[in-house]
């Protein structure tokens, strides 16, 4: 077992990849993107099943991993018992996990998205950066459009360049790198205040600052092959580049991992991450950067 | 059934046109100076009201405004002043995004309750040890409503004026600027619902509740709104947005929505402005409400209401007669000392530097409008004397003249870093 501190350490590489292991139907598939992901990112594969370690399950996971030819050598299967969410998160951080891979589903009924599934709970806790996969597929999903947020957050330029190298990694085509408009009070404001030339030039000053905050951060990344955009959108922050990751059908949605731990007030008043994780538009990567 | 007569109506007509003219004109003048609309809206009350008009021409200024002769023009002034206000605090709650305050954390919840505490404390202890200077009951309830008042008074912040002030200094966006909105919406939050309780607790509309019923009311009625409502506008809005008139569909639904919710709290015997903020803030915080749908209910009210309810303030009080500098004095101090040093505390106390720290706290002083409309309602509910009143909009347009450049200092000092 390593005992290398998460504290620190870049976002990127992968160097080693946890597996979030259920024994549902999607199964195979979610180690089918794990094995693809760990060759590509040439990383260890741990795989971390929080639940009885019986002869059957032992049975059954080897062979799935024998099936889908994943090598015994470059991987560790760790048994655990406890509650999934805080057992998942202290195996990744014993085990220097940089990466962990999971299934999620769009969207979770009311009673368990406010009560926290599994996913929800790690994305909103995880002290690595998190991949899921809304549908996972044994042969591996194509991740040709990346949409990442630019959100103005120390964070970004590092979740930036982690999408970058995963989309070289992985083959991508194009990055969107997406800034949300959002100016809480301005509607205030400018209500009795500006004439209409004073409100537009204020509005277009602002959203011209939020493209220029993310040109800047774009110039930064060497991105090689993949072609990178810039858009600014309106909106309010989470909310909007959902919508816009859905509609623009994009493969992955790239975002930082929240500033502080979220819990049930964040849920019953949603923002930031809490409005994609309400509904997934998308497999998503949440990036934890570490930064201090 | 009583109805206006021909010649009440053109009274009427005529009252609202000279309101919304004359204010525009002395408005849009103050303006040029950096003074806010305000300020002129409520300049050209008193010189409409009995302070200059009514005491240099008061024959003309009775035909304009018959307020104490002629019942039907007074009565139908006070449904239009009633609405303004209703509406106002519609829109004040649309800006009200808790979101924002979970998004800033600790940093904004430290900040705004730095600036709720120590402000309450001090004008609730000041009122209750004497009483005297402010001319209220020394005992019995309405000793207390007046303590809890003006401590409520004092702790509270005007999020419009504020979000004019950070955008003016380009701050809007900066960790300062994002602290300060945050802090001033969980200020006017637990401000006005607490507002509603005194007015409850005074008697406002009708028999006398008990606290317990009055406690229980607000919280449940904001937690249904807040969380039920909250998602059942949330259904509604794209269906109104899409398949409605634009945006004819989504106004009507809004606005109806906000007098629904003001006409049910004063039905349980809370004030009207408690459902029309609550509702505010449950449409504002949808997602789905568009900002252009959200700018036409702003500048509708701003222009329209505000006016009217602002000017009408000076219609009703005599300012140069009503004015106690004693009074005035006391009031400027405890705001001054108890929001900027409580707020600056709060957000010293989340991790800000001392100079930062200071400036959120003169941020948070301005009063503006909200300070204006908590006062005249207190008044029109007997829970203060016109010399109060008039400190308290007094003390309100101070600070919000003097919040920016006390701002600028913070920022600029280099001995309070």
């Amino acid at each position: 077992m390593h005992d290398t501190p998460l504290k620190g350490r870049p976002p990127y590489p992968f160097g080693t990849i946890g597996v979030a292991v259920a024994f549902s139907p999607r199964l195979d598939d979610v180690l089918g993107e794990a094995k693809i992901l760990a060759a590509a990112c040439s990383a260890q594969l741990i795989l971390i099943h929080i639940g009885p370690r019986t002869p059957r399950n032992e049975t059954t996971l080897l062979e799935r991993c024998n099936l889908l030819g994943i090598p015994s050598h470059s991987m560790r299967i760790i048994w655990e018992g406890g509650d999934p969410v805080p057992t998942l998160l202290d195996c990744c951080k014993q085990n220097g996990v940089d990466l962990l891979v999971l299934g999620a589903l769009r969207r979770e009924n009311v009673f368990r998205y406010y009560l926290g599934s599994v996913a929800r709970g790690l994305s909103r806790a995880a002290k690595c950066s998190l991949l899921l996969l809304t549908e996972p597929n044994v042969s591996g999903t194509t991740f040709d459009k990346l949409v990442v947020c630019g959100d103005k957050n120390p964070k970004t330029i590092h979740t930036m360049n982690t999408a970058v190298y995963f989309g070289q990694l992985l083959g991508t085509k194009e990055i969107s790198v997406v800034s949300e408009f959002d100016q809480p009070g301005l509607a205030m404001a400018m209500a009795d205040h500006s004439t209409a030339g004073q409100a537009s030039t204020t509005k277009s000053q602002m959203s011209s600052e939020a493209a220029a905050t993310i040109h800047n951060m774009v110039c930064l990344c060497a991105p090689g092959s993949i072609t990178i955009s810039e858009k600014t959108i309106p909106g309010r922050p989470g909310y909007a580049i959902r919508q816009y990751a859905e509609s623009c059908k994009a493969d992955l949605l790239v975002i930082n991992s929240p500033d502080s731990r979220y819990g049930l007030m964040d849920r019953i008043f949603p923002h930031d991450m809490e409005y994609i994780l309400e509904d997934l538009p998308c497999s998503v990567l949440i990036v934890h950067s570490r930064v201090s | 059934m009583s109805k206006l007569t021909h010649h009440d109506l053109i009274t009427l007509l005529l009252a609202i046109s000279v309101m919304l003219i004359v204010s525009r004109i002395v408005a849009e003048a103050g303006k040029k100076i950096g003074l806010p609309m305000v300020m002129g809206e409520l300049v050209v009350g008193i010189g409409l009201g009995p302070t200059i008009f009514g005491s240099i021409a008061p024959a003309a200024h009775e035909a304009l405004f018959p307020l104490a002769t002629n019942a039907n023009v007074s009565l139908s002034l006070d449904a239009i002043t009633s609405l303004s206000v209703i509406m106002l605090l519609f829109v004040t709650g649309l800006e009200v995004r808790l979101p924002l305050v979970l998004k800033q954390g600790k940093i904004a919840i430290t900040t705004g309750l730095g600036g709720m505490i120590l402000p309450f404390i001090t004008g609730f202890a000041v009122a209750w040890l004497f009483p005297g200077l402010f001319a209220s009951p020394a005992s019995g309830a309405r000793h207390t409503i007046f303590a809890l008042f003006l401590g409520t008074a004092l702790s509270i912040s005007a999020l419009p004026v504020i979000a004019r002030i950070l955008l003016d200094m380009n701050m809007l966006k900066n960790e300062i600027g994002m602290t300060v909105l945050a802090a001033a919406i969980l200020n006017d939050l637990v401000g006005w619902i607490v507002f509603s309780f005194i007015l409850s607790m005074a008697g406002q509309g009708g028999a006398a509740f008990s606290l317990n019923h009055t406690i229980f009311a607000i919280a449940a009625f904001a937690s249904f709104m807040l969380v039920i409502g909250r998602f059942i506008i949330n259904q509604i809005l794209p269906w109104a947005q899409t398949s409605l008139s634009w945006p004819g569909g989504v106004l009507s639904f809004s606005l109806g929505l906000g007098l629904l919710c003001a006409a049910f709290t004063e039905a349980i015997h809370l004030h009207a402005i408690l459902g029309a903020f609550i509702a505010g803030i449950a449409i504002g915080d949808s997602v789905h409400l568009r900002e252009q749908a959200r700018e036409i209910m702003h500048q509708f009210v701003t222009n329209f209401f505000a006016p009217l309810f602002f000017v009408s303030i000076g219609l009703k009080v005599n300012f140069l007669r009503h004015f106690d500098p004693t009074i005035v004095a006391i009031v400027l101090a405890l705001a001054f000392l108890g929001k900027t040093a409580g707020a600056g505390l709060g957000a010293r106390a989340g991790g800000m530097p001392w100079r930062q720290a200071l400036t959120i706290g003169s941020g948070l002083n301005a009063r503006g409008a909200m300070e204006i409309i908590l006062g005249t309602l207190a008044f029109e509910a007997g829970i203060i004397q016109q010399p109060v009143l008039v400190a308290l909009i007094v003390m309100a347009l101070i600070t919000s003249v003097t919040s920016a450049p006390m701002m600028r200092y913070f920022l600029r000092s280099p001995t309070a870093g």
